[in-house]
């Protein structure tokens, strides 16, 4: 799900990869990350190319069977192409001299502008590669119009180099004039700058000839009308829009592109509009044709998809940076593929996103706190839970569902207290450990008590009465210590360093991090910084970082439920809990399908 | 028209699915019984599917389909995969099982509570792989090990928290009879253990040792 940058990079190594939808294929290359190579991205699209010219066939015809019998002797051409594409990224290098004397031929041409009456100025700018100092010599008649040469020497080769090398060109000139007796002692001013300010004297150097005079005027409209001419064309689809409903993106392309490639476009999208609308005989044979060609996907067709689910997702409490990565990496798996029949592209990219969806959502490992209990169990050793989050969430709350749930499947629990700062946290967690202990009576648990409270009061340092409590619960035989902290805010260093210190010096088997259902875009900041917070302070060469959420408050979202994809995608850390109320039967675990379903629905 | 409904729900069920974790050796099996050579490969990202003839004289043929072993891509595949299963063979790394266990039997336990899976009850057979190297353990150990393990699974899964929707994530079923602890045969479906190697005993030139899964897919074909 995380295809949209197409580059990874592990310990040394920088792998970049390219996809082809098409038939199927991953192209990666690896390169060590200290090396830039600039050639990769065009090896691997040249690579990519010729693979698939060459076995086209195979892929097509056979199938799997192809894949697996066909005898891929790819290595030849792979280090033909490995050495054309080192040998280019060689060869750039000395043309960054070329450039000035490029512009020096462009001086010279540009005073053939001059000399050829009606003619656009801009047609020899491009022609000035051509055009060698031999045009020079042919059309070579004036003098007069020195300066506009000047005034054109700025906007045309645009280089500093020129003014630099004043001294070469004014020779150059001299020479050029004095070839063919053109007087010239103001031309020797005009490649200056300030030829801007000698205005005053050009038309005095143009009177020498009318013509002369019209082609600069033509040239200067030139330059004007181009300016102008872009802004005119944007109008024309802005006035347009006015009358349909589509984005402006769609109404862009159909008016640069090509009529057939416009006409195509429209009757992909035209589906789209008959399975809402149901009716239109337009869209119906629109429909129709879209459906029974066998089409494939460009980026074009799926933008427009594309950009209402982003907004879809974002006014579903996704976060914006992870809609807009998810739906680049939608774009990316499905670019070129070839939809089947009776498929529009929305729904395709609906399903494609669907599936990311739910991958995203789950778990990358077993996601079985009761197992792992059990396991600790038999160990002799105390399951170590630590809560950690922001102000207000719910950790207190929450903590104390999960150490109902506990106690009801048999676990006796210890509550450490380590939320020495907020008045009135420690009499709320011994409130919940004498509720729980009413509900599940010692004499129904063979004799003893099922919760206890470790506190140690205000003020104390956290760790310490964290490692306290898990000795005392490993000498007492308890089997589930819940660490309950203080909510921080991710900015607070020093908070974020006592946190770190709690969990590197007391390593707990679970850190779950506590986040409400309702915070929008705050969530990718909170998590991230936490987990920095965390691997920076640790010691150890593996930090212990989140290892799962608890979503809580999820029953005051309706179904904007876009936090629990913005959470998951940050960490890769499954949603162990989700918290849906106040009361102790409140907890959930989390089902993939129903979310994706609340965040897709219309 | 009734007769070509039928055929269609027969065979519709077509399919043998090759499951496993990541690395049990899924894809190499898949290669050696269509093509019966070595290729090397990586790690499915996606569903790999070919029509395999039996060995024997009955004219048999059905579909084996590869599916990728990755935790993220696992579950949406069999999704699309469950219900045309015939039959499923679960691929069991025998050397890393000691400390794969729990997630080996994770995975089997998602396949067996599912509902479609239940319904279908396709005969099951559970591959033990990679027997060339020395520390493999032997099928009478993996099948010891994954009913104790799934015995303790069905307790936890059941008392998981209940899903967002109502639905319990173990499942309305509860593998096997209650009070008893978990067995094979106390489930649904046709359940065998064979041992494999995908690698063979030559390594990558000779054939791979798997007369027992071709019997078995021979049988069920």
């Amino acid at each position: 799900e995380r295809g949209g940058n197409n580059s990874f990079t592990h310990e040394a190594l920088t792998l970049k990869y390219k996809l082809d939808n098409q038939f199927e294929l991953v192209f990666v290359v690896g390169f060590q990350k200290i090396l830039t190579l600039t050639y990769v991205d065009k090896l691997i699209d040249d690579v990519h190319k010729e693979f698939r010219d060459k076995y086209r066939n195979e892929f097509q015809q056979k199938g799997t069977l192809g894949l697996l019998n066909g005898t891929f002797d790819f290595k030849d051409d792979f280090m033909r192409l490995l050495r054309d594409a080192e040998e280019s990224s060689k060869v750039r290098a000395p043309t960054v001299m070329k450039t000035f004397e490029q512009s020096l031929k462009s001086q010279k041409t540009v005073k053939c502008m001059i000399e050829t009456r009606g003619e656009k100025p801009k047609e020899k700018v491009k022609n000035k590669k051509n055009k060698g100092s031999k045009k020079e010599g042919t059309e070579a008649v004036a003098a007069p119009g020195k300066a506009s040469v000047g005034d054109k020497q700025p906007s045309v080769a645009g280089d500093r180099e020129e003014l630099t090398k004043d001294e070469i060109l004014q020779k150059n000139r001299e020479e050029f004039f004095k070839r063919h007796m053109k007087a010239g002692e103001k031309s020797s001013k005009s490649p200056k700058p300030e030829a801007q300010k000698e205005k005053g004297k050009k038309p005095r150097v143009w009177d020498l000839g009318n013509s002369n005079a019209k082609v600069l005027d033509y040239s200067n409209s030139a330059t004007n009308g181009s300016a102008e001419a872009c802004p005119m064309e944007e109008f024309d689809p802005d006035i347009a829009l006015g009358d349909r409903n589509r984005e402006p993106g769609r109404l862009y392309d159909l008016e640069y592109e090509s009529n057939d490639e416009a006409e195509e476009e429209k009757v992909v999208q035209n589906p789209s509009k008959p399975s809402a609308k149901k009716g239109g005989l337009g869209g119906m044979f629109g429909m129709l044709k879209g459906l029974v060609g066998s089409k494939s996907l460009t980026r074009e067709d799926m933008d427009p998809v594309l950009e209402k689910m982003k907004d879809h997702l974002i006014a579903k409490n996704v976060a914006a940076e992870i809609a807009v990565q998810l739906c680049e990496s939608v774009a990316k798996k499905l670019e070129g593929k070839v939809m089947g029949t009776f498929t529009t592209v929305t729904s395709t990219v609906k399903q494609a996103l669907q599936e990311a969806l739910v991958q995203i959502l789950q778990p990358q490992r077993r996601v079985d706190v009761l197992r792992d209990v059990m396991d600790a169990q038999r160990h002799r050793r105390p399951y170590v839970v630590t809560f950690c989050g922001v102000n207000g969430v719910g950790k207190s709350t929450n903590l104390a569902k999960i150490s109902f749930w506990l106690i009801e499947n048999g676990f006796s629990v210890l509550i450490a207290a380590c939320d020495t700062f907020r008045a009135g946290a420690v009499e709320q967690l011994r409130t919940h450990t004498r509720r729980l202990n009413a509900l599940h009576p010692p004499e129904s648990h063979g004799g003893r008590t099922m919760v206890q409270l470790y506190e140690k009061g205000y003020g104390k340092d956290a760790a310490g009465i964290a490692m306290e409590a898990i000795s005392y619960a490993r000498n007492q035989g308890f089997d589930v210590v819940l660490v309950d902290t203080a909510g921080r805010m991710q900015d607070n260093a020093p908070l974020m360093t006592a946190l770190a210190k709690l969990i590197a010096v007391n390593a707990p088997d679970l850190v779950l991090f506590v986040g409400e259902a309702l915070v929008g875009n705050e969530a990718v900041d909170q998590l991230v910084k936490f987990n920095k917070a965390l691997a920076d302070h640790s010691m150890a060469q593996t930090p212990r970082l989140i290892d799962g959420i608890v979503l809580t408050k999820f029953d005051t979202i309706d179904d904007k439920v876009g936090a629990a994809i913005s959470m998951t995608y940050i960490t890769s850390k499954p949603i162990v809990f989700v918290g849906t109320g106040q009361t102790y039967c409140d907890l959930r675990s989390l089902n993939a399908k129903a979310v994706v379903a609340a965040l897709m629905k219309a | 028209v009734i007769w070509r409904f039928v055929q269609g729900r027969r065979s519709s069920r077509k399919a043998v699915l090759l499951l496993g974790l990541c690395d049990a050796g899924k894809t190499l099996l898949f290669a050696r019984l269509l093509t019966g050579k070595y290729r090397d490969t990586q790690t499915s990202i996606t569903d790999s599917s070919a029509v395999y003839r039996v060995s024997n004289d009955k004219s048999a043929n059905v579909t084996l389909i590869d599916l990728p072993g990755h935790e993220s891509l696992r579950l949406q595949f069999l999704e699309r995969f469950k219900a045309a299963a015939r039959a499923i063979v679960f691929v069991v790394d025998s050397v890393a099982f000691q400390r794969e266990v729990k997630d080996v039997a994770e995975f089997l336990y998602q396949v067996l509570v599912d509902s479609t899976v239940l319904k279908n009850a396709p005969a099951l057979l559970i591959a033990c792989n990679k027997q060339d190297v020395t520390m493999a353990k032997s099928a009478k150990l993996i099948q010891q090990q994954l009913e104790k393990e799934l015995n303790t699974l069905r307790v936890t899964r059941s008392a998981a928290p209940t899903s967002l929707d109502g639905s319990a994530t173990g499942g309305p079923a509860h593998l096997g009879k209650k009070g008893k602890d978990f067995d094979f045969s106390q489930l649904p479906m046709k359940v065998e253990f064979v041992e494999c190697s995908a690698r063979g005993s030559k390594g990558e030139e000779g054939d791979a040792d798997f007369e027992g899964l071709e019997k078995w897919l021979a049988k069920i074909a």
